[in-house]
């Protein structure tokens, strides 16, 4: 009955602070959506590279055609079709609507046979990286270098040999694992909810400070709360709290994160490791929480205090610059943030088909990180009570 | 109702005791008035009273029992209003009301009558759907006193109950509490207001510098105190006029 009155008197309160409800939802799927969509292209790693182009066939000779067959059936480079005039595709290309144009001048195919070759023209965008650019060049100059001798062996009566015999003189073995990386929707998702529920720490401090600063938390003791049950009546609707922000954060990534371009969160296949992983990450926020509303004396200083924490284990732990960017030293301190145990936990189920087991090394830190800080809260309120 | 024997207590860190041996009786049904100066020891003395503080040394029964740091047989028969509103400014007068009678294991019907009784003597009867954040501070005391009257006190803490509000609210406050004596409980006062006190109170300790000064009925006092014509000059001729932090 107590703990039942605590709970629903927080509630009440959570409910009627605007400044709480939009720190606690709309901030993280404002970041999600932002996140999400700005940095589609950055973190699509898993969808192999695409190079869009223009491609101006003045020439209109065999070998013209010959080569624009070639460039077509390279999986990497991408014809954007267009009837357009040569100075409207140059603009696209100009404001980065299109990576590249390629003009194949007219007189290319009978120039290819005479000693001195006609150059094709190829243009690149101003937001194309060098190292991009490089590689579309390098690729159109195989196709021409290929192009060039089928022409001269043929002029000298000799076949062109078949290109699968060249490649066979390399075997390769990439180490490479962009299987196992996220997508943007996937890594902003569990990145951004989880900031959100360590910041529960602001309105509950402030619950809390104004609790002891207005006489009510003497009164509750006065009535015969207990401290396990003042501390019971915070923990639990708020880990109540975690678990909506969790759910209405997922539900932006699986369907409106998609509606407005972006990719689509998949949620794995363990629902029961994906409920354990947020419940774990919602009691290390909650009792975490509880530790700076023991700690601090003013609403202002839980503020700045939380803002400055939640933003250096943010940084640290993966939520703002995603892990596997990091060099390996830096991945080693930042698995020292308990935001990157919970984001290294979501991604396993959401990204590596991971179930109960596979997350329980995360779920161990969340809740031994968060049973500390519940002891040291408890402590903190016992020695306050004492002074 | 309340025997107090040699009472000590010292804060952490403190040079002295905050309270210095004080014994002191509050009989049944009293309505007690405790002065001092700001730092005299009251809050402290209340807070030992109602289980927020465990005594140094000494013993506090109350209602024969001993309650050390707020025995909960004492804390089920007693409540405490604070000097502050102790109270959720975002939440209604009902939903206050409410919170703490279901703090305090009251639920159903009995709530509902409680919180029909606390706001008939408090006059909060119209006001129960209005932000307590939004009321006058008139209301905002009376709503304090409500509180403190859901488990039906036998032994009632009253810290300044009328600190800042206007004479109505004031006067309705007094006339409520002299009604719950008159009804049997036991209530300690304590209040700046010497008039509040002559008016209200049939005993009347002084503390200060954590020990009892004097302790009697108004006349008595004064009786001990020859050429003081009132209490507030009985006030000032036992604790002096050095201004205090």
């Amino acid at each position: 009955m107590v703990t039942l009155a605590l709970v629903r008197k927080e509630l009440m309160l959570l409910l009627r602070d605007w400044h709480a409800l939009a720190l606690l939802f709309v901030m993280p799927a404002g970041f999600i959506l932002v996140m999400s969509l700005a940095l589609q292209g950055r973190f699509a790693a898993d969808q192999g590279v695409s190079l869009s182009y223009y491609l101006v066939d003045q020439d209109q000779s065999a070998a013209s055609i010959g080569l624009v067959q070639r460039l077509a059936a390279s999986q990497e480079l991408k014809r954007v079709p267009s009837d357009a005039p040569l100075d409207v595709q140059r603009d696209a290309v100009h404001t980065d609507k299109v990576q590249f144009l390629v003009v194949i001048p007219k007189g290319f195919g009978t120039a290819l046979d005479g000693s001195t070759p006609l150059a094709m023209q190829e243009q690149s965008g101003p937001g194309v990286e060098p190292a991009v650019a490089e590689l579309f060049t390098a690729r159109l100059q195989g196709l021409l270098a290929e192009l060039y001798l089928s022409k001269r062996l043929g002029a000298l009566g000799s076949n062109m040999p078949d290109p699968a015999g060249a490649q066979a003189l390399l075997h390769t073995e990439s180490l490479y694992t962009a299987g196992a990386r996220p997508s943007s929707v996937q890594q902003n998702v569990p990145a951004w909810l989880l900031f959100a529920m360590f910041f529960i720490a602001i309105p509950l401090s402030t619950t809390w400070v104004q609790e002891r600063s207005q006489g009510t938390y003497a009164r509750l003791r006065t009535m015969g709360v207990s401290p396990v049950q003042l501390l019971a009546g915070k923990l639990l609707p708020y880990i109540g709290i975690t678990l909506v922000q969790a759910a209405l954060m997922l539900m932006v990534g699986v369907w409106i994160v998609p509606l407005l371009g972006g990719g689509q969160l998949t949620l794995g296949h363990a629902p029961l490791a994906l409920l354990l992983m947020t419940l774990a990450a919602g009691f290390a926020a909650v009792s975490y929480a509880l530790l700076i509303a023991n700690l601090v004396s003013t609403a202002e200083q839980a503020t700045i205090f939380t803002g400055v924490a939640n933003l250096l284990m943010a940084a640290i732990g993966g939520i703002m610059v995603p892990r596997f960017i990091m060099p390996p030293a830096m991945q080693a301190i930042s698995l020292h943030s308990p935001m990157a145990w919970g984001l290294e936990g979501f991604l396993d189920v959401f990204l590596r088909g991971g179930g109960v087991a596979m997350v329980a090394s995360w779920v161990l830190h969340l809740v031994l990180f968060g049973m500390v800080c519940l002891g040291v809260a408890a402590l903190s309120m016992r020695l306050r009570h004492r002074s | 109702m309340i025997e107090i024997r040699d009472l000590h207590f010292r804060y952490p860190g403190a040079a002295r005791d905050a309270l210095q041996g004080l014994s002191l009786q509050v009989r049944d049904g009293s309505l007690f008035g405790l002065l001092g100066p700001n730092g005299s020891g009251k809050t402290t003395l209340i807070s030992l009273l109602t289980g927020l503080l465990r005594p140094s040394a000494g013993e506090v029964r109350i209602g024969g029992e001993a309650s050390p740091g707020g025995a909960p047989a004492a804390q089920a028969i007693s409540a405490l209003v604070p000097q502050e509103y102790a109270f959720y400014p975002r939440l209604t007068v009902a939903e206050n009301l409410r919170c703490f009678g279901g703090v305090l294991g009251f639920g159903g019907t009995d709530l509902k009558s409680r919180i029909e009784e606390v706001s008939g003597i408090a006059g909060l009867q119209d006001f129960s759907t209005k932000r307590a954040e939004h009321l006058s501070g008139g209301l905002k005391r009376r709503l304090n006193l409500a509180i403190g009257l859901l488990n039906r006190p036998r032994l009632l803490f009253l810290d300044e109950p009328t600190v800042g509000i206007d004479p109505q609210s004031r006067a309705f406050i007094l006339e409520a509490i002299k009604r719950l004596n008159a009804g049997g409980a036991t209530v300690i006062y304590t209040s700046h207001y010497m008039d509040e006190v002559e008016q209200l109170c049939d005993t009347i300790g002084v503390l200060d510098e954590g020990s009892l000064l004097a302790h009697g009925s108004l006349a008595e006092l004064l009786k001990a105190a020859p050429g003081q014509r009132n209490l507030e000059e009985m006030f000032l001729h036992l604790t002096g006029r050095r201004l205090r932090d």
